[in-house]
């Protein structure tokens, strides 16, 4: 039994991890630009099916596919923060309103492109690792440590980048950067496309552990909104935390309920914590 | 002058009773509502790709003729991807709008449900003719002539699925996790197998997921803890490859037992499971070898769709796709009839029809032979061929 809770504690970290570069991508562009950028979730899914369209249909060596599915998704991030998100910084409602319409564009653009019917990529490494009789697939354990590094590459170059400080001064007081020098329509823009790159990213690495169809981002979101306010908005670190304990909770949960309700089990954990630290998990590191 | 006027005449009239039959032909729409894209598509696109085919075969060879007018076939196959609201719109459009009085489809229960009580507004107007599981209550019962369920059914005395159990147990199993999707079909078999496993005496445990779950591996490890013998899960090939594949991959199972699907996400993951067990209505790999109407089903697909055979989806063919529509037309000849679906139901499940599959029907329910397609560890092939008449 005790095998079966650490195989399934692990799996939640992994896929936990997935939600977590999600909820980065949440936390980042909340926190800069004043908005919940729902479309994310899009963007991931985009992401996903540019890995899979390079990688199976064109025969591109899987990381290939996923740099430049991830760069695409990035493209289209700044296009979409210059047509629209530049109009509503810091406005939550319309930004709210345009990225749910983003969503049904995105969604239904690569629904007639490449149809409803699910995607699949032959795994670009099989096998699995196995310990105390436990066995994890290669490729999930290697996305999870990339991921976690993507976390920490970005925490880093908060910390000890200008540009990451002046991110920093930003969400304190734009004012008060503004005064500094701080180019925040640039600094703005750049947490944006940043954030789709992120949410690319996840999704190029999706399709290697999943099928995918249009629709996959829509709950992805979810979970990684669920996961940034469990954090508390803001926290880096939180955010990745935050989708590792929704990924374990979902993952221990379905051992002994019902799979049918996976979903509700982080629904029912971020209810109790927001009781108990309404600012989120990790609010006090920002 | 006056013997030119009439030989002018003469050779008017002949002119036009030359041309008379070419006009004669009129143009008769047959409908189908199958999900052609999306997750629960494979077997609504094998069966509208065998339909059209088919369609495209009988007009290339000139038709049909029923009592004595020739018609030609046109197909009327919008895409619901498995939406019954779509399906809905779709069917009232081509009853109301098309006038078509034959219609192929659903597959999927949840389409069938969705549109049922329309279409049972509608009795006696028109024909449903699908593999649904849900259409089998539906079928022979009072209200519901406009019913014919075009696939095997499980259950019963001579159902596909007893037989596949029976199957399964010679090969020693003693228990079964089933994993299904919590929806219509995934609810109806559930009901169904407890039952076939329980006349059998093979212990079953049953866990359910919602549909659009992608990572199995808790529930995986849950059914796991049981010690079942064989996992028998889902029942499109959407989700049966990413189950497969985490199965095998965590390796809590390595056999698997299907009754709907295909060999598909059983080849793909070939080098890790032990034995993949599936429901297959024809082998086409060793059936073209042999029968010369699989052969020519086959090259006739290549030719028409410029495209590999799609030889993992194509038993699902079995169901309402190449083979009903020929046994429509048939049942229209012999029952002299476009009109009166009464008299073209009553043809058309009364004599049993020898083409790809020979098909036969008892009510209202279709009932034709399969094989029991059995791969073990590297894609190594065995096929037990199962008349359900003959039994």
């Amino acid at each position: 039994m005790s095998q079966v809770i650490v195989g399934q504690l692990l799996n939640g970290v992994i896929v936990g991890t997935l939600y977590g570069i999600i909820a980065l991508g949440v936390t980042l562009t909340f926190a800069i630009t004043g908005i919940v950028n729902f479309a994310l979730g899009a963007f991931m899914m985009l992401g996903a099916y540019g890995t899979w369209y390079l990688a199976a249909e064109h025969g591109l060596p899987y990381p290939l596919a996923v740099l430049v599915a991830t760069l695409g998704t990035a493209v289209l991030g700044l296009v979409a923060d210059r047509a629209l998100f530049r109009y509503t910084r810091n406005d939550l409602i319309n930004g709210l309103l345009v990225s749910i319409g983003l969503i049904a564009v995105l969604d239904n653009v690569v629904l007639m492109i490449f149809t409803a019917t699910p995607q699949a990529l032959d795994p670009p490494l099989t096998g699995s690792i196995g310990f105390l009789g436990v066995f994890l697939p290669k490729m999930k354990v290697v996305v999870c440590l990339l991921l976690i590094l993507t976390v920490a590459g970005t925490w880093l170059a908060l910390q000890r980048t200008w540009m990451g400080r002046a991110a920093f001064s930003y969400a304190q007081s734009a004012e008060g950067a503004k005064l500094m020098g701080v180019r925040t329509e640039l600094l703005q823009s750049g947490v944006f496309v940043y954030s789709t790159a992120l949410a690319g990213l996840g999704g190029g690495f999706y399709a290697s552990l999943y099928s995918i169809d249009p629709t996959i981002g829509n709950l992805y979101v979810l979970k990684a909104v669920e996961a940034a306010i469990l954090a508390g908005i803001g926290s880096i670190p939180g955010a990745l935390a935050g989708g590792i304990i929704l990924g374990a909770m979902e993952s221990i949960g379905a051992l002994y309920f019902p799979l049918s309700f996976r979903d509700a089990y982080g629904l029912v954990l971020l209810v109790l914590i927001l009781l108990l630290r309404p600012s989120g998990l990790f609010a006090a590191q920002r | 002058m006056m013997k030119s006027i009439r030989a002018s005449g003469a050779a008017a009239l002949l002119a036009l009773s030359t041309l008379g039959p070419a006009h004669a032909q009129e143009t008769l729409k047959i409908g189908q509502i199958e999900a052609q894209t999306g997750p629960l598509a494979t077997y609504g696109w094998i069966n509208h790709q065998g339909a059209a085919l088919a369609v495209d075969e009988i007009n290339r060879a000139g038709g049909f003729e029923v009592a004595g007018k020739k018609y030609n076939l046109q197909l009327v196959a919008p895409d619901n991807r498995g939406n019954p609201q779509e399906a809905l719109i779709q069917l009232k459009q081509l009853l109301e709008r098309d006038r078509v009085k034959f219609v192929f489809g659903p597959f999927l229960s949840n389409v069938f449900n969705g549109v049922e009580p329309y279409a049972s507004q509608n009795n006696g107007k028109f024909l449903l003719m699908g593999g649904a599981t849900s259409m089998h209550a539906a079928a022979g019962q009072a209200g519901k002539d406009y019913v014919v369920r075009t696939w095997n059914w499980d259950g019963g005395e001579g159902g596909f699925g007893s037989a596949m159990v029976a199957y399964l147990k010679q090969q020693g199993a003693k228990k079964v996790a089933m994993l299904m999707q919590n929806d219509a079909a995934g609810k109806v078999l559930v009901d169904t197998y407890t039952q076939i496993f329980k006349q059998h005496g093979i212990e079953l445990q049953v866990e359910m997921f919602e549909p659009g779950t992608k990572d199995f591996t808790a529930v995986l490890a849950k059914l796991a803890q049981g010690k079942p013998d064989y996992l028998f899960p889902g029942y499109v090939d959407a989700v049966l490859h990413d189950i497969v594949r985490q199965a095998t991959e965590t390796q809590l199972f390595t056999r698997f037992f299907l009754v709907r699907g295909s060999l598909a996400p059983g080849l793909k993951n070939k080098d890790q499971i032990q034995d993949y067990i599936v429901y297959t209505p024809k082998y086409f790999e060793e059936a073209e070898k042999t029968e010369a109407k699989t052969k020519a089903f086959v090259t006739a697909y290549k030719n028409f769709y410029k495209r590999d055979f799609p030889y993992d989806v194509a038993p699902l063919c079995s169901s309402a796709c190449y083979d009903h529509v020929y046994m429509l037309v048939d049942a229209m000849k012999r029952a002299g009839t476009v009109d009166d679906v009464a008299k073209v139901k009553a043809a058309l499940t009364s004599t049993p029809y020898k083409g790809v599959w020979n098909i036969g029907y008892t009510g209202s329910e279709a009932v034709f032979g399969f094989d029991v397609v059995h791969m073990k560890k590297g894609g190594a092939i065995k096929v037990t061929s199962v008349d359900p008449l003959k039994r």
